[in-house]
């Protein structure tokens, strides 16, 4: 195609040589159309509209190439100004984008040709040379184009340089029509302009005074023209910035509003610097119409040389050097203006980049044209000089008018700079952030929002947004609240949304939240409709909107890692127990046999009756352990689950098979805990083994709920009966270490965990537990353990408080109401009372040791400050239950042997041997909390 | 023991055993960690309380006929988040 080969490109330039001594000129469309356009008509150009599409210009969406850099372009430029003739070497690009013949012409220096042609042209009229000076009418013609179409500067420059060309060429040939082509705002320039040359006719003593009307008047004008200029050049900047930064879909309409403001203070300078040209072109104008009046008066003078100004005017410059110096004054004035001019621009520019744009260049390049313009002004002025009647006085005081004005003009750009400056920081910024304002629809938004919503429906709602739910429940509950139901969205086919936690106050949460469920609505909707037609799942049918995933599935939560599955495991599990300790013999009565040992009281348990069928096992590893509370957090997980998805009560059908399943897990969950698992299979027991990790403390609450009652006092009695096996009691030890260690550490938190779950949820059987039960569990528990050691530890401790304290309430009970029916026999009272005396024997020579600070006490060499208060509490709780429960010679024994620990606490009471308030009290209330079991108090003893 | 019995089927089975156990955690950078394992993924990002980090500086400057002199620099931190790209090993403390 021709439009990629170089002949093409040549073709400009031979045509150059068919015409020496001219510019190129294509007047295409004109009347004195010379037909070389046709003979331009390359061939095979037949398919171009269907290559490049027929309708409309061609868009600049593409146009990649042209945005050659300003500079680049410049120094391009530069050669072509000095060397007229080879301008034709019209680039290819505007070739390619600009339809319009012009583009071919050579983009440059119309001015300087001009000013030759001026020169040359032998009766110039008056408004030829006012038409030269008009660079308001070219930045008007080319706004005019870039209306009809979106064009880079570049080429709107070279255009803007090809049309005042042709423009000139239009003048030389044919003034009275393009006298009609003229826009309506040149025809009233003109219109004054001419008005003002009668007035200088008139009256061309009065040349200040008129000259400053005359600006006025030019000013009102150029306000008028700057206003519709504004607009052009918004667009143009638009344009600009839209180059500069192009993002998808950017429309130039879709500005904020802040965004042009920052545009029309950009214009302002420059506008403001336009007018300042505009009033030096008219003064030039004046200057070149006083010339042309003194060249007619010179033609009439001089008939012989009617022709030659330019002989003229190289005669009058080398005959006169005075008026020349003159000239070069004036011209000297102009540069100076010109170089300050492009110092602002250079200040400018360096201050925003965004003015190193083509737009500036085009300013540069008129400030050229002009300074071009200024070499021929020089000799106007010479011509004038020649005919000595220059008015002298007139270009001073207009001059010193100009200075003043050109004064106010650098203050106030001085100003609106400053100002500007900081807007346009401001700008930037929000433009730069609002590049992609308004880049998607609403519409848009919601596709998204509705992709985001339907990743987010999982058939599970509430187990996939599972700490969120608890958390909230427990946040509910601390806060008092009545706990609603789960924040869970459900639809109708088992799909749902976890809403998390309840938003409080937020007040933009709520309208998003509120969005998001309109939003899930409309998917939940949708997906109905659609599954209607196609029988399909919702989420089946937005399943790969957005393109295929591959790997992983977007669910951000954890990935189920142990794939227990539900229908499998339920048969291998029995196998699947890793240690096979259960032995499911006959001899499968332990439960039965622990209460038979509550009935016997602190009778052994009937665990001979077992050893027949025992067999002996290792204890589980720590890794066996694990593996089951593993198995046993992923049951319970299930059976929580399985709860909470209880269908309503009205469906029996469906209640019994959903009553079977939960049954069936718990008894798996039984199993697995391992609690029917012969007494002495091995120590510690197995299920013991499974409490020694926190996690398994932790999850004996959760699993207990799901107990019935009497699993759960066989787990009670089991836990009693094992209780000197817990690490928890073995390790206990360890505890009354005054030194922070890790094993220190590790054991006060396993306690604590202790403390906190197990007996947490043992607490419920003990606490409604008969006397009988009570005297049972506490028999067993000093028949199997070593019960000082037991004593000494804090869950030890806990846990015989714990029994005191429970036969203290019955006792109350029974004294309060005495016809509750499960009343104890006067058998089991004396059996309570038995086994009570025995414990108090057993820990009457150890009471002192119970005392963490007193076993700590031995193990510290030195006096070190001990706080031991609040770890003595539980210890003086438990004295003051024995003390409830015991008799009088029990209490003596009591205070006989407590006696020095009492004293201890009250003199350093008394004589101020404690640190703060809080101590005291604390002291005081452990000593009164026991004197107070036995009716005495700490006021009591007498110092 | 049986492997299919005791439902570890994959390595991560394993650090599944040790949630909210103490466990050792050698990272790169000659950096160890003693913490309890909360949580963690895929990419063994894991969420530890209770750290104690030791970091071993070895100190070529100082040494004498190229023999480098470990520093031992140690530090505890509450809660810890680490990132599953610097983990070399997970595993449970040595049970003395």
């Amino acid at each position: 195609m021709a439009f990629f080969g170089l002949p093409e490109r040549d073709l400009p330039i031979s045509s150059i040589g068919e015409r020496p001594g001219n510019i190129a000129e294509y007047t295409w469309g004109e009347e004195s159309y010379d037909g070389l356009g046709d003979a331009l008509q390359e061939g095979r150009d037949d398919l171009n509209d269907e290559t490049f599409g027929s309708t409309g210009p061609v868009g600049k969406d593409f146009d990649f190439s042209s945005q050659a850099p300003p500079e680049l372009q410049n120094d391009y430029q530069q050669p072509l100004r000095t060397q007229p003739r080879n301008a034709t070497t019209a680039s290819l690009e505007s070739l390619w984008h600009d339809h319009s013949a012009f583009s071919v012409l050579p983009r440059s220096n119309g001015p300087s040709r001009a000013g030759e042609r001026h020169r040359m042209s032998p009766a110039p009229t008056q408004t030829q040379s006012h038409r030269y000076a008009s660079p308001s009418h070219i930045g008007h013609m080319t706004g005019h184009q870039s209306q009809i179409r979106a064009r880079t500067l570049q080429e709107i420059e070279s255009e803007m340089l090809l049309n005042a060309q042709r423009q000139r060429e239009q003048e030389r040939e044919r003034q009275e029509q393009e006298r009609e082509e003229l826009l309506q705002l040149e025809i009233e320039q003109q219109r004054l302009l001419r008005q003002q040359e009668l007035l200088q006719q008139e009256r061309m003593r009065e040349r200040e005074h008129e000259l400053q009307q005359l600006m006025l008047q030019e000013q009102q004008q150029l306000q008028q023209q700057l206003q519709r200029q504004r607009l052009l050049q918004q667009q143009q900047q638009q344009q600009l910035h839209s180059q500069h930064t192009p993002p998808p879909r950017m429309m130039p309409t879709s500005q904020s509003p802040r965004f042009l403001d920052q545009q029309r203070q950009l214009l302002l300078v420059q506008q403001q610097q336009h007018q300042e040209q505009q009033r030096r072109l008219q003064l030039e104008e004046q200057l070149r119409r006083e010339e042309l009046e003194r060249q007619m008066l010179a033609m009439n003078l001089e008939r012989t040389r009617v022709d030659s100004p330019l002989y003229n005017g190289r005669r009058t410059q080398a005959s006169i050097p005075a008026e020349v110096q003159e000239a070069h004054f004036l011209q000297q004035a102009y540069e100076r203006q010109l170089q300050q001019q492009h110092q602002q621009h250079r200040r400018q520019s360096s201050r925003s980049p965004a003015n190193l744009n083509p737009q500036y260049m085009a300013t540069l390049q008129q400030d050229r044209l002009q300074s071009q313009d200024l070499l021929l002004h020089q000799r106007i002025i010479a011509e004038l000089a020649a005919h000595g009647e220059l008015p002298i006085d007139m270009r001073n005081v207009s001059q010193a008018d100009q200075e003043a004005l050109r004064a106010e003009a650098m203050r106030k750009i001085l100003e609106t700079e400053k100002m500007e400056e900081k807007r346009r920081r401001k700008a930037a910024k929000i433009a730069h952030m609002a590049r992609y304002n308004d880049l998607m629809t609403q519409s848009d938004k919601d596709f998204i929002t509705r992709i985001q919503v339907s990743q987010l429906v999982t058939q599970d709602p509430y187990a996939d947004d599972f700490y969120a739910q608890v958390y909230g429940a427990i946040l509910r509950s601390r806060m008092g609240l009545q706990s609603q139901d789960e924040r869970v969205l459900k639809f109708g086919s088992g799909g749902g949304v976890g809403l998390g936690l309840a938003s409080k106050g937020g007040s933009r949460r709520p309208s998003a939240m509120q969005r998001m469920e309109q939003q899930v609505e409309r998917i939940v909707n949708n997906a109905r409709k659609r599954e209607e037609e196609k029988s399909l799942h919702a989420l089946h049918s937005l399943q790969g909107a957005l393109g295929k995933t591959s790997g992983r599935s977007y669910k951000a939560a954890p990935r189920q890692l142990l794939q227990v599955d539900g229908a499998a495991a339920s048969p291998t599990l029995s196998h699947a127990n890793p240690t096979g300790h259960i032995s499911k013999g006959p001899g499968e009565t332990k439960g039965g046999a622990a209460e038979e040992a509550a009935k016997l009281g602190r009778a052994a348990l009937g665990t001979a009756a077992d050893t027949d069928n025992l067999v002996k096992k290792e204890p589980l590893t720590h890794r066996q352990t694990l593996v089951v509370l593993e198995e046993l957090y992923d049951l319970v997980l299930r059976i929580e689950q399985l709860r909470r998805d209880q269908p309503p009560s009205e469906d029996d059908r469906e209640n019994d098979e959903w009553k079977a399943e939960y049954d069936h897990l718990v008894d798996r969950l039984w199993n697995e805990i391992r609690v029917m698992v012969p007494l002495e299979t091995s120590d510690p027991h197995p299920f013991i083994s499974l409490l020694t990790p926190s996690k398994g403390k932790k999850i004996l609450p959760r699993l207990t709920r799901h107990l019935t009652n009497q699993r759960l006092l066989t787990l009670l009695t089991l836990l009693v009966a094992c209780f000197h096996q817990l690490d928890v009691v073995k390790q206990a030890l360890i505890l009354d270490d005054v030194h922070d260690t890790v094993e220190r550490l590790e054991v006060e938190r396993q306690t604590a965990a202790f403390l906190g779950s197990v007996m947490q949820s043992i607490l419920p059987v003990v606490s409604t537990a008969n006397l009988r039960l009570v005297t049972g569990l506490l028999g067993l528990l000093l028949d199997r353990s070593n019960i000082v050691a037991v004593a000494q530890t804090r869950p030890g401790l806990a846990l015989l408080t714990l029994f005191l304290s429970r036969v203290e309430v019955i006792k109350q009970t029974i004294a309060t109401t005495p016809d509750v029916s499960d009343s104890p026999t006067l058998e089991e009272s004396q059996q309570w009372r038995m086994i009570f005396d025995h414990l108090f024997q057993l820990l009457a020579p150890h009471f002192l040791t119970l005392f963490p600070s007193v076993r700590m006490a031995h193990r510290v060499s030195n006096d070190m400050p001990l706080q031991t208060d609040a770890v003595d509490q539980p210890v003086w709780q438990f004295l003051a239950a024995l003390a409830l429960h015991g008799v009088s010679e029990q209490h003596h024994v009591l205070v006989a042997s407590l006696r020095e620990k009492i004293l201890e606490n009250v003199f350093s009471v008394n004589k101020g041997w404690v640190q703060d308030e809080e101590e005291r009290q604390t002291k005081l209330a452990n000593v009164n909390l026991f004197l107070h079991a036995v009716n005495l108090d700490s006021s009591q003893i007498a110092m | 023991m049986d492997v299919s019995g005791t439902g570890i089927q994959e390595p991560f089975d394993l650090i599944r055993l040790s949630l909210s156990e103490r466990v050792f955690v050698k990272l790169r950078g000659d950096r160890e960690l003693s913490g309890i394992l909360h949580a963690y993924d895929g990419h063994m990002n894991l969420i530890m309380s209770d750290v104690e980090e030791t970091i071993m500086i070895v100190d070529t400057e100082s040494a004498m006929a190229g023999q480098g002199v470990v520093n031992v620099a140690k530090r505890k931190m509450e809660m810890l988040f680490v990132r599953g790209d610097s983990v070399i090993l997970v595993s449970p403390p040595s049970r003395t």
